[in-house]
């Protein structure tokens, strides 16, 4: 009965007039900001953190959480609109969303991700709650090794979200890992392909990538022919779900919720595999497989769903250990040592008030998102109405403002131009954007853990197989390699026979 | 005698894979390769380019012996302008401002269309200058400066 | 009507004579870089601070995070700023480390900047995985030297704080251990309590909350005198290491040029956000305090600065390790 008087607790401090009143202001801000293309969760509480100083340490953390996901749903639905994905999360929503767009289908893509979203968000918001001290200890199992066969598993899961040749989706991880690896090697302090501009060192920006390969290629691809091709399908047919589509959206909603959930719980750079995975798994599970990449429902509601639910559990490392999974966790700890909360191991028994009114936070922010942008669709659906030559110039202005005000960095928006041409020559040669941006965020995970554990291991190989996590890891990659190429190696071998047939 | 087919796209997109993976085994050829079981800063990224050239090489390879998709024109008027935009705004900001600086950038993006009318754009480029000087500079508090030094009292 | 055009006329005129007459600073919002990423300690350091100093100086001083290249980034762009005291930076010990570390520095750390004062010294804490054997300090070090070759030591990655206190250390036990660097505090601090590596040295911001709850196991901290938070933990001092003793410090600068009487009032501002009961609150949770307010003067601060770079340079040298 612990937890039904926590809980209690809870929601008697979340849902005081004032909290709920900053919880809405949060997600609402959230979400006005994260429709902007380039400007993500990350820049926008950067922004807001002075804001906060004047509130009470519960209030200001709940207004920031909310502007952390209302940040989220509002970039899946750029993401959807506009395929300008404004975190790797996003980028797996583009893929089907845009194309579920650009069929007419934007309203119901932008419910299933919303639905989706808040199932996810309920579930494992009552997860952080029951579980978050024992996850936490499986989280600190993960060491170097664990976390290096997590990312092979990521990678070979990422082959899977192309739906061209394997072959060329396979050169654009590749080129996406060694991109990643711009920067300053952390072990030697050697920069590398830097091309001496020090504003590199730190690596190449995630959002200036993502813009450049997903939006303004698109962008400069629906400029090539004005005059002949309609962009977007005007005639934008019923915004809600239908019952067959509910029906759809049921498996992987539940999938997603958990592959979302687990992933988040690892500090790591677990969340940022959560929705990859999901949709790898609905690809594969999927009796239409071809749809996917050309607006399956299914790609937008599995990764939605599993993005959500990495989202709330990625609290869970934060308030259980102090420690952030991911940027956004750690301008919340900048935000809570300013307000004199120092956090840690103990946050959860010394300040139960807090730790409790933000887990119940997290459910009544879902909760509001849902029932703020299901009306909102409707508008959403409308701004594709404007005609393109309007809404690219204002797309543009907004990047270049978004990717600035992350670093105060006019480099970024040099990358920005640079990646916006290469996206462009990739959409010239058929190569698609997402096993990039994927290769791009797990490069120097990738690098970083392989190195770290050989350093760990003092040299010895068989470490990622007598460790049984690990082991594990790479055994379920080697079984997902087999699914994937299984198919493909019976496929020619069909071809092969018709063919010595005829 | 006709010509073999072959898919132009994928030809060219081997061949840049194989250039792209020249390129950086050129530039990691100044860095320490070190051993399997003490990597040096080289080691990762030679594994990769030396994969990510054989994955061009397949390509180009499979290029012959089929016919390709029909390509599209080249969007030359978008590429100039929309390219340019970002580039502007970066070398500006600090010196013009934030406010001058994205009124010229909006205005140049907007020439990338053929559709886009000069007064539409010069409205356009207020209306979005005005509103995101409001939003951001007032409204978010962002730390830019308004008008620069560059910028004429 | 016609008075406030006056009016208008007078506030433009002082606006653009704005370094000539001091008197009428600041008139208008002060940047303060921040040479790191938001949400970090530093970041938090120069939050804490603007804010209070705001109220004293009655403009507005606003935190701009210019992170990269280890703070080299937003230390090179104040050092090319107007020298009008709207600008300023705030910059931690990396200040004085740059300069070895990074063989190429865009600017040269004594003639780029002015100074304002010192802010803070972060005490630093020798810390173990919470499994670790040793019972106190001196068993530590013996432990330490006669596994040197078994155990691993964490940083935070190049010219961190974790990576210079490792560096001191290992030095004064002469003792060369396997150091494993991270991207940053975070995932060091999840290996450490994770059991994956063993010691680390790190500022009390990260560590603190950690050795309370049990998390990880405290041998000593490297300031002359204990803390207030952990009476019990010895200092470096009475173990008879005096080279260890490091504590993270936390300078404001200006670029060079600035007039010295906005110098001056830059750092009455300083003085003033340091007495600040919240701000003397903010900073004992995280395990530190303010400096006295004789150091928080330009006079202290170019002193410090100063000894700081002849200090590490030596130290950087001898590991043989450069971030650029």
């Amino acid at each position: 009965m612990d937890l039904l008087s926590n809980l209690a607790l809870g929601f008697s401090v979340a849902g005081s007039l004032t909290n709920m009143g900053f919880c809405l202001i949060g997600v609402m801000l959230g979400t006005l900001i994260g429709v902007l293309p380039g400007i993500g969760a990350t820049a926008t509480i950067a922004m807001l953190l002075p804001i906060t100083f004047q509130l009470e340490p519960v209030s200001s953390l709940i207004m920031l959480a909310g502007i952390y996901y209302g940040a989220q749903y509002g970039g899946s639905t750029t993401a959807i609109l506009i395929n300008m994905p404004g975190e790797s999360s996003s980028a797996v929503t583009a893929i089907d969303g845009y194309q579920m767009a650009r069929k007419g289908k934007a309203g119901t893509a932008l419910a299933v991700a919303a639905l989706g979203s808040f199932f996810a968000g309920t579930v494992s918001t009552f997860l952080v709650a029951l579980f978050a001290p024992p996850l936490t200890a499986v989280a600190l199992k993960f060491g170097a090794a664990e976390y290096f066969s997590l990312m092979v598993l990521g990678l070979v899961m990422s082959v899977a979200l192309a739906h061209g040749s394997v072959i060329k989706a396979l050169a654009m991880v590749i080129l996406g890992l060694l991109l990643g690896i711009v920067g300053t090697d952390i072990y030697t302090g050697v920069p590398r392909f830097t091309m001496g501009i020090t504003q590199y060192a730190d690596g190449l920006n995630f959002v200036a990538v993502a813009i450049g390969v997903f939006g303004i290629a698109e962008i400069l691809r629906n400029l090539e022919d004005e005059h002949e091709r309609e962009v977007m399908t005007k005639k934008v047919t019923n915004l809600l779900p239908t019952r067959a589509e509910f029906r759809q959206m049921v498996g992987p909603v539940l999938r997603g919720t958990g592959i979302g959930s687990v992933l988040g719980i690892l500090p790591g750079g677990g969340a940022i595999l959560a929705s990859f995975a999901s949709y790898t798994m609905e690809k594969k599970l999927s009796k239409t497989p071809e749809e996917f990449g050309r607006g399956a429902l299914a790609g937008v509601a599995g990764p939605e769903s599993a993005n959500n639910a990495g989202a709330q559990t990625s609290f869970i490392p934060l308030l259980t250990l102090g420690i952030p999974a991911n940027p956004v966790m750690a301008l919340m700890i900048g935000a809570m040592i300013i307000q004199g909360i120092v956090p840690g191991p103990s946050v959860v028994t010394d300040q139960p008030a807090l730790f409790w009114g933000i887990v119940a936070s997290m459910w009544i922010g879902n909760l509001m998102l849902v029932v703020l942008n299901l009306p909102l669709i409707g508008l959403w659906v409308k701004l594709l109405t404007v005609p393109y030559y309007i809404l690219f110039p204002i797309i543009m202005a907004m990047s270049s403002i978004g990717v600035y005000s992350v670093n105060s960095n006019a480099f970024d928006l040099y990358a920005v131009a640079f990646f916006g041409l290469l996206g462009y020559a990739m959409v010239k040669l058929r190569f698609e954007p997402a096993p990039l941006l994927l290769g791009f965020v797990l490069g120097p995970l990738l690098e970083e853990n392989l190195r770290r554990a050989m350093i760990l291991s003092r040299g010895d190989p068989t470490t990622f197989v007598t460790r049984p996590i690990s082991a594990g890891l790479l055994v379920v990659s080697v079984a997902v390699l087999v699914l994937v190429f299984l198919p493909q190696i019976r496929k020619r071998r069909e071809e092969v026979f018709t063919e010595s047939d005829a | 005698m006709a010509t073999k087919p072959k898919d132009d796209t994928d030809m060219v997109a081997g061949l840049a894979l194989m250039a792209v993976a020249a390129f950086f085994g050129w530039q990691t050829a100044g860095l320490e390769i070190g051993t399997s079981l003490r990597m040096g800063p080289g080691y990762f990224p030679m594994v990769l380019s030396g994969l990510l050239f054989l994955l061009g090489l397949f390509v180009f390879a499979k290029s012959f012996g089929r016919d390709g998709e029909p390509t599209t024109p080249l969007a030359w008027r978008g590429m100039i302008f929309i390219i340019s935009a970002p580039v502007f705004f970066g070398l500006t900001v600090r010196g013009l401002g934030f406010v001058p600086a994205l009124f010229v950038t909006t205005l140049i993006a907007s020439q990338a269309s053929a559709k886009m009318r000069p007064h539409y754009a010069l409205i356009l480029a207020v209306t979005v200058t005005i509103l995101s000087t409001l939003i951001f500079s007032y409204g978010l508090g962002l730390p830019f400066r308004r008008f620069g030094p560059w910028f004429p009292l | 009507m016609s008075l406030s055009k006056l009016l208008g006329a007078v506030s433009v005129a002082s606006f653009l004579a704005a370094p000539a007459f001091a008197q009428d600073y600041p008139a208008r919002q002060i940047t303060m870089v921040v040479p790191f990423s938001a949400g970090g300690p530093t970041d938090t350091v120069g939050r804490l601070v603007a804010e209070r100093m705001s109220a004293d100086l009655g403009q507005q001083v606003i935190v701009e995070n210019v992170g990269g290249a280890g703070g080299t980034l937003g230390a090179g762009q104040v050092a090319k700023a107007e020298p009008d005291g709207y600008t300023v930076l705030l910059h931690h010990i990396g200040m004085a480390t740059a300069e070895t570390l990074y063989r190429n520095l865009a600017y040269e750390t004594l003639d780029a900047f002015d100074y304002v004062g010192l802010v803070t010294d972060v005490p630093m804490v020798i810390v173990a995985r919470r499994d670790f054997e040793p019972a106190d300090f001196p068993a530590f070090v013996d432990y330490v030297k006669a596994n040197a070759d078994s155990i691993t030591m964490a940083n935070a990655g190049i010219g961190a704080a974790s990576h210079l206190c490792g560096m001191l250390f290992m030095q004064a036990l002469d003792v060369p251990l396997v150091t494993v660097p991270y991207k940053g505090t975070g995932p060091a601090m999840t290996d450490l309590l994770g059991g994956q590596v063993d010691i680390m040295c790190d500022q009390t911001t990260n560590t603190t909350q950690q050795i309370k709850g049990g998390t990880i196991k405290a041998y000593a901290v490297t300031t002359p005198e204990r803390l207030d938070v952990f009476p019990d933990l010895p200092t470096v001092v009475e173990a008879g290491m005096p080279s260890l003793e490091v504590a993270i410090w936390h300078g404001i600068y200006t670029p060079k040029g600035t007039p010295a009487e906005v110098n001056q009032r830059l750092s009455q501002a300083l003085q003033s956000a340091l007495a600040d009961e919240g701000v003397i609150k903010a900073m004992a949770d995280l395990g530190t305090a303010p400096v006295a307010a004789e150091r928080a003067t330009p006079e202290a601060l170019k002193a410090h600065l100063e000894a700081e770079i002849a200090r590490w340079q030596p130290v950087i040298e001898t590991a043989g390790v450069y971030a650029d």
